[in-house]
This record gives structure tokens, C-alpha cells and sequence, in this order.
């Protein structure tokens, strides 16, 4: 047998229409970006709608709850240490109270380290707008292109034997009690 | 140990203030070592359950009757691969690894639903899991969708809105049985009689023997008991399957007009422990089935990591070739 690899985890953020904020919705695990966007795409989009998916992986986030924050696990903002500042993706979940309240990506900060980015961030949106705060330089992520929404999205469109509406069980049942 | 930090009272006290409040509880934020405990147990086997079963209904893709049905049931199974692999990465958020879980598993050291352990004997079976085993599922991952860890909670809405649809092709297959040939009602009636108890096993230990309840409803993990729920089902149910001309296999079954409840009988949990235990009639092949699909499976992860391997070292050359 060999070596049971479970790979890497990558974390995966997909955008249900164009415009729309991409939102983390859970994660796969794979050898490399490209295979965690395949994989991705048969764990979380065998449903409509999917517009575009990005994988990033895990060891890349920086990723904290406001009551992390809060208790002071934030470095304080330093100034530049070697090297250039870089783009970094914000993502923040913003609502507490619904189940389908996700991490999604609400903005960009330039930055040296993960912890200036997310010191930044907290700094540019308030604290109080976000209950988790996630950052990750904009190298780090691999996305579905615009040509690969045919054959990656666009079939979950078609099985419509998928769709619990496809199913009359309500009138069937009637349709039994009537006789 | 966490009960040691001299804040932990007060830390405690603040959680539960949270999940008073409503908030959910996502990683990174304090929990307590028992509410992440419970989680990883509760999830995980909630995710081998998926895992498991995929297998007693998977047995019929090559026999459908037609090529709708196939379609449909390789649909239903292969969501319940996606929801598996949702619930492992929640219970991932906790601490534990999906290697860990998979591996728990595959030795047989955790448990999963033991309603799986029960067989597939004819095409009707599939009808009645859809319509009875999915349904309770549904019941049950309805209330799991409020649930106060955030990551579980949003596994389960994904889960709930893709289940409904296994439910109501079972349901559907239910219904065309009972207006059919005197042959498929008894069809259906038999795979009925073999599934509706194992179904309502599926809500757990009657309220007053299930340990682990008190402290997950205290937590918000759950929202209702075992017994709420099993009781909201039977009373959704019962009348369904009476309007269809089929019958219940529980003579105490009666309807109380007081309370508006159907009253069931006597749920055995011997066989419930007995088939948890490992001596249900498909225990043994389930997991050999499971173990057997792992190492058939392990010339795909070869081939996925040559394939990465291969890809990294022509990423490299193009860099050193300055491409």
C-alpha cells in the first residue's frame, strides 16, 4: 500500500453570480492548486450556481475571530521591514446570527506580512464589522477562469432531476387522498 | 487541562452567554475542551454515516429500472460522497484531521449511523430509505442547521437544501408502488415493514437515556431531543403512508386525541445496541465494502500525485528556462 497521503488542505471561496462577493465555503484537500480547483469543483458545485471558484491554501490565511483580536493577538502595525508591500485579500464574515453568514471577501490592503495586512484591515473596516477576519496575499490563490464555466458549471444547470421542485409529490398525494 | 486556567469560569460563563445571545461559535474563538470534543465525535460520525451510506443504495445503480432512476440515484449517492467530505472538513476546523477520521473508520473504530447495517433486498428499498431514512435525516439536520458552531451549522444548510430531493424521489417511487400492481404493493409494504424501525432508531436514545443530549442542547448544538423530533416525524408520517393504502408494522400504534400524537410502540434497543455493537446483518460488509473501495481507490491518489509531482517539475524547468 502506498503512503496514505490526505494532502494539503486548500480552502475554497466560490461566487455564485458575477459580482458577487466570493464566500468561503468549506475546503478540500489536494496535492496541488489546480487539482484542489477540481476537486472543488465535484464537492461544492454539483448544484447551481457557481460563477467562479478560488482555491487558496490553508497555510497561506491568516485567519482570526474578533475575540482573537480583541485579545490582543494582533501585532501592532510596523513599519516595512525588507522587501515590497504586496496585495492582500480581505475577507470578513460579517453577520452572527444566520447559518449562511460566510467568510466572504469584502476588500484589499497592501501590506509587507500577514500581520500588517490584517492589522490594515481592521483598521480601513472597524473592528466591529467583522465576528472573523480572514487575510492572504493575492499570489496565493489559484481560480476557475471564465472558459471553464462550461465544463465545470454550467452541466449542474441541466440536471434538473436534481431540483426537489422536479419532484409532484404534493400533488401526487392529493391527488391519492382524493381518490 | 482547561478547567486548571483560573479565568475558565468566567470564560465559560461568557461562551454560554454567546450561544444565549445566539451567536454562532467559529474556529479560533474560546470554547470549551468538552463542546470541541463533542463536536468532533458528533461530526465525524455524522460524516462516516454519509461515508456508509453511500453503500446499501450504491448496490443498485447497475439495477435500475430505467435510465431516469439511475440517473437520479447516481445523483443521490454521490451527493452523499459531497456531504461526507463537507462534514469531514468541518469536524477539520476542530483539530482533527480527515486522515485521523478516515482512519478511525476504516478500522472500525467509529461508529456511523447503524441504520446502514441493515440490507438492500429489492429495487422498493431504495423507494422507502428515500421517503423514510432521508426523511428523518432531514429532521434531524434541519435542527443541525441552527446549531451554535458555525462551520457545522453551514455544512448542514448545504446538506438540508440538496436533501430534499433524495427524500422526494423516494417519496415519489413510494407513491407509484402503492397505486401499482398487487405485486409492487407488497413490494413496498415489505421494504416498509423492514425499514420503519431501524428509521426511528435513527432519532437516538429515548430522552431520558441519552448522556450526551443535555450538555449539547445547554450548548446549542441542539435545539430539540430525540424523542420531539422522532414524535414529529411519526406524526408526519403515519398519515401518509394510512393515505397510501399501506400500514405500519406496530399493532400498539394509536392515535391520542388528546395530545394529536400517533402513539408508537415499544422501540427495541437491544437490536439498536446490538447493531451498533457490530452485530447488525450488514455490519461486517459494510466495512469490508468500505475498507475494499480505500485500497481500490489508491492508484488514483498515486496517479493525482504523479500527476502534481510531474506538473511541479515543469513548472520549474519553465522557470529556469525564464518562461
Amino acid at each position: 500500500m502506498p503512503a496514505d497521503t490526505q494532502w494539503p488542505t486548500f480552502e475554497v471561496f466560490q461566487q455564485d453570480r458575477p459580482g458577487r462577493p466570493h464566500k468561503n465555503i468549506g475546503s478540500v484537500h489536494a496535492p496541488d492548486a489546480e487539482i484542489a480547483l477540481q476537486n472543488a469543483r465535484d464537492v461544492f458545485v454539483r448544484r447551481p450556481r457557481c460563477h467562479s471558484l478560488w482555491v487558496v491554501p490553508a497555510t497561506a490565511i491568516l485567519a482570526r475571530t474578533r475575540q482573537e483580536i480583541e485579545a490582543g493577538i494582533l501585532e501592532p502595525l510596523r513599519a516595512d521591514p525588507a522587501g515590497a508591500t504586496e496585495t492582500y485579500l480581505v475577507f470578513q464574515k460579517r453577520n452572527q446570527r444566520n447559518a449562511m453568514e460566510f467568510v466572504e471577501h469584502v476588500g484589499a490592503v497592501e501590506a509587507y506580512t500577514p500581520e500588517q495586512a490584517l492589522a490594515r484591515a481592521v483598521d480601513t473596516f472597524g473592528l466591529d464589522s467583522g465576528w472573523v477576519w480572514w487575510v492572504f496575499p493575492e499570489r496565493a490563490f489559484a481560480r476557475s477562469a471564465e472558459e471553464d464555466i462550461p465544463s465545470m458549471f454550467a452541466p449542474a444547470e441541466t440536471k434538473t432531476y436534481k431540483r426537489p421542485q422536479e419532484y409532484r409529490t404534493l400533488t401526487m398525494m392529493k391527488e391519492v387522498r382524493r381518490g | 487541562m482547561q478547567e486548571n486556567d483560573p479565568t475558565y469560569e468566567e470564560k465559560l460563563a461568557a461562551f454560554e452567554a454567546r450561544i444565549a445571545r445566539g451567536e454562532k461559535i467559529e474556529p479560533g474563538d474560546w470554547m470549551p475542551d468538552a463542546y470541541r470534543k463533542q463536536l468532533i465525535r458528533m461530526i465525524s460520525q455524522h460524516a462516516h454515516s454519509e461515508v456508509v451510506g453511500m453503500l446499501p443504495e450504491g448496490a443498485w445503480i447497475t439495477r435500475a429500472p430505467n435510465l431516469r432512476r439511475k440517473m437520479v440515484l447516481l445523483a443521490k449517492v454521490q451527493d452523499e460522497a459531497g456531504h461526507g467530505q463537507y462534514l469531514y472538513h468541518a469536524a477539520e476546523t476542530l483539530g482533527i484531521s480527515r486522515e485521523e477520521m478516515l482512519d478511525q473508520l476504516l478500522s472500525g473504530k467509529a461508529k456511523y449511523a447503524s441504520v446502514f447495517n441493515y440490507p438492500t433486498l429489492n429495487w422498493a428499498d431504495n423507494a422507502i430509505i428515500g421517503w423514510l431514512v432521508d426523511g428523518a435525516a432531514i429532521k434531524n439536520q434541519t435542527m443541525l442547521a441552527r446549531a451554535s458552531y458555525g462551520p457545522y451549522s453551514r455544512a448542514m444548510v448545504r446538506i438540508c437544501a440538496e436533501e430534499s430531493f433524495h427524500m422526494k424521489q423516494g417519496k415519489e417511487m413510494v407513491i407509484l408502488y402503492a397505486q401499482g400492481t398487487p405485486e409492487q404493493r407488497e413490494m413496498v409494504q415489505d421494504a416498509l415493514n423492514r425499514w420503519w424501525w431501524p428509521t426511528l432508531m435513527m432519532f437516538g436514545l429515548p430522552d431520558g437515556e441519552s448522556h450526551h443530549s443535555k450538555q449539547l442542547m445547554r450548548w446549542g448544538v441542539k435545539t430539540r431531543s430525540n424523542d420531539e423530533l422522532r414524535q414529529e416525524f411519526v406524526n408526519e408520517m403515519v398519515p401518509e403512508i394510512h393515505a397510501l393504502g399501506l400500514s405500519v408494522p406496530d399493532p400498539d400504534l394509536h392515535y391520542d386525541v388528546e395530545t394529536g400524537d400517533w402513539v408508537y410502540g415499544p422501540i427495541d434497543w437491544d437490536e439498536f445496541w446490538r447493531v451498533v455493537k457490530g452485530d447488525g446483518p450488514c455490519n461486517a460488509e459494510r466495512m469490508a465494502a468500505r475498507r475494499q473501495a480505500h485500497e481500490d481507490g489508491a492508484w488514483v491518489r498515486e496517479a493525482v500525485q504523479a500527476y502534481a509531482e510531474k506538473a511541479a517539475d515543469s513548472r520549474a524547468i519553465s522557470r529556469e528556462a525564464g518562461g
